[in-house]
């Protein structure tokens, strides 16, 4: 499955729409002090920031429609489909490490991770396993940071 | 120059903790700037974490320039052995590099290479020791106005020649800016943008951002193309004995002290970098050569220019990081991120208020050029090897490094929920064409900016229009205005070179290919 992308179009209506919803919500996400501190408002940088987003996208959606300037990105699946399901394992790894501890997620996650990849040799996986114990103990007794240690290491 | 300082600074750049890192951050640096597809901003962004426990913030930085040094002589490497450049910064060094080591001359080319390298870092290194001080004197009088004009400069400068959309480029320095905003203003105390998640409430710390937006992102589509390759390797070039001889070095002299000059230069300007100034360089070099027909067959005159030119870029882009506090470019932008998460303010106050730190930095520049040569000499063979190691034994170990570096940033798990929300929006955001380098930046500028502003608009009864009112602070909006214009017509005419240039050495190498079969 291939889909042509026109980025300045999408990117204008997406960037435009995110912009005027974030305009929209300021005053209720960015309230005003109670009391007066001498201090510029809280809304003015984000404020300037959402004003230029929603000019650019309007910039680039008259780039694409009126003048016909545009950069095609073509997406496709069978090349983008790794690439997803990597960024979805990296998601599931974030789960695990917060329920189960950094060493058994790391362990699962990239055990998963090389099988996804092709490989099929034990020795890899022994030097991800090992890699995983090995950076933990680094972390805590080198750089003294505790990572998440999970019910089975303690935590 | 302040020589007391810099005596003292020198007493602590050889202190045996500093040239630990220096060697360290060396070596790391050339084996990521050797991956293609791994960037010597990924190497930094590794190594941030672990400087957080370091005591002395002048060692941490001095570990970071140590890989930016490592980085751009790495890139070299793979460009040469497998005419693939590990950084962006190296492409002008396949042009020589990779013919000449199909002649099976690859140990002189790499040495070539070695020997312009270690000459540009230690000509801008030099150079960025004189000017320092010289620039801080001429910026002495800026005031919070001033430094957010300069912030505009910067945050401009860089979203004008990164990408070839500036309208994009401007709503990711904008996503950038808005993205450091989220969390409880240290104003006013109000929350920003929280949507009543806690996991907003206190923001988005920089590092675990860094690690979402560039290493992740970067280490998924290697990954991504490692499978799509079905994990076959590049063919790398053997390296031979065959060295570069002392006339060669003579020979090549010339060159290497034009194009670091030259690319000293142009590093000094925000929002240039080594990518530009290795092309202009390379054709400045053919151009007053006496062989230019050798150059895309492998002069190394050719390697000498492009390779010096990417190591001068180093301690150039230095110059207006420590003098103004402004960015020249991505890596910077992320040592500046490293100075902030440090303490350290960097600006004209620096050679005032941490003058011995500030010449401790710079210093160590110097030296980690210097130690380049024999680190380098030596240990080349070994990180060439790196190109040939499986890349499902590197990534595992660089994605666990990321996730327990954004965890390390505040101790929180919500770093780790982050870190994943942001590398989706990344990804959807490279699915767009739109270049993260100037949100990098938007987000690393913010918090200086908003506090200069904060300041100013205090100071001035909250008069916005001082920021026109102040002549400097005019002055510098309007040459805003000017180079951004003026930068961008430079970029295009400078990218159509480049893209000449490529397909010139594309067809060279092809026919070369061609004739060897």
């Amino acid at each position: 499955m291939k889909i042509k992308i026109k980025t300045n179009l999408v990117s204008g209506i997406i960037m435009g729409l995110v912009s005027l919803i974030l305009l929209v919500v300021m005053p209720k996400q960015v309230r005003v002090p109670a009391f007066d501190s001498g201090a510029p408002s809280p809304r003015i940088i984000p404020g300037i920031c959402l004003v230029l987003m929603l000019v650019f996208s309007i910039v680039l959606i008259i780039q694409s429609l009126v003048f016909k300037k545009e950069k095609i990105v073509e997406f496709d699946w069978a090349v983008e489909k790794p690439a997803i399901v990597l960024i979805l394992i990296m998601c599931v790894y974030v789960a695990l490490i917060i329920y189960i501890g950094y060493i058994p997620a790391s362990i699962i996650t990239f055990l998963a991770v090389q099988f996804y990849c092709g490989e099929r040799k034990l020795p890899i996986y022994i030097y991800t396993v090992a890699a995983a114990v090995l950076i933990y103990f680094l972390f805590k007794n080198v750089f003294y940071i505790s990572l998440p240690a999970g019910p089975f290491f303690g935590g | 120059m302040d020589f007391g300082m810099i005596a003292s600074a020198l007493v602590q750049v050889f202190s045996l903790t500093n040239m630990a890192m220096i060697f360290m951050g060396l070596l790391i640096g050339m084996v990521v700037g050797c991956i293609p597809g791994l960037s010597v901003t990924l190497g930094i962004i590794l190594m941030l974490p672990l400087t957080y426990k370091f005591t002395d913030p002048a060692t941490a930085i001095i570990l970071l320039l140590a890989v930016y040094v490592g980085g751009m002589y790495g890139g070299s490497i793979s460009a040469i052995t497998l005419n693939t450049p590990g950084t962006n910064s190296a492409i002008a060094t396949t042009f020589d590099g990779y013919p000449l080591a199909k002649k099976g001359k690859v140990k002189k080319a790499l040495d070539t290479s070695l020997f312009a390298s270690v000459f540009g870092g230690l000509f801008s290194a030099v150079l960025l020791l004189i000017c320092a001080q010289l620039i801080t004197k001429l910026v002495a009088n800026f005031a919070s106005v001033e430094y957010f004009s300069m912030g505009i400069l910067g945050i401009s400068l860089i979203a004008g020649v990164s990408g070839d959309s500036l309208p994009k480029s401007i709503i990711s320095g904008m996503i950038g800016l808005l993205m450091a905003c989220i969390g409880m203003d240290a104003v006013t105390g109000v929350t920003r943008f929280s949507f009543g998640m806690d996991t907003l409430k206190y923001g988005i710390d920089m590092l675990p951002a860094m690690i979402a937006l560039i290493a992740l992102t970067q280490v998924v589509q290697k990954l991504r193309d490692f499978k799509l390759s079905g994990g076959k390797l590049d063919d790398a070039n053997k390296i031979d004995k065959e060295g570069l001889t002392g006339k060669e070095m003579v020979h090549i002299l010339p060159s290497c002290f034009r194009s670091s000059l030259v690319a000293s230069v142009l590093g000094a300007m925000p929002g240039v970098g080594g990518g530009v100034a290795q092309f202009l360089c390379y054709n400045e070099a053919r151009r007053t050569s006496k062989h230019p027909e050798e150059f895309g067959k492998g002069s190394l005159e050719g390697i000498a220019a492009a390779e010096s030119s990417n190591n001068a870029v180093v301690g150039s882009a230095m110059i207006p990081l420590l003098t103004l506090g402004i960015p020249g470019d991505g890596v910077t932008a992320l040592l500046l991120g490293a100075f902030v998460l440090h303490g350290i303010n960097p600006g004209p106050t620096m050679f005032t208020k941490q003058g011995v730190m500030a010449y401790t930095i710079i210093l160590g520049c110097l030296i980690a050029n210097i130690f380049l040569a024999p680190i380098g000499a030596v240990m080349t063979r070994a990180v060439a090897k790196i190109v040939s190691v499986k890349y499902t034994y590197l990534a595992p170990v660089i994605i666990m490094f990321c996730f327990a570096g954004a965890f390390a940033a505040t101790g929180n798990t919500k770093e780790l929920v982050l870190t994943a929300a942001i590398l989706i929006f990344s990804y959807i955001l490279t699915i767009l064409d739109i270049s993260n380098t100037p949100l990098m930046l938007g987000m690393i500028l913010e918090p200086i900016m908003e506090k200069n502003f904060v300041s100013a608009a205090m100071s001035y009864d909250r008069d916005y229009t001082i920021f026109v009112r102040r002549p400097i602070s005019l002055v510098i909006l309007i040459i805003t205005v000017v180079l951004l214009v003026s930068m961008m017509q430079v970029n295009k005419r400078i990218e159509a070179l480049n893209a000449q240039q490529e397909a010139e050495m594309a067809a060279e190498h092809a026919k070369m290919d061609a004739e060897a079969k």
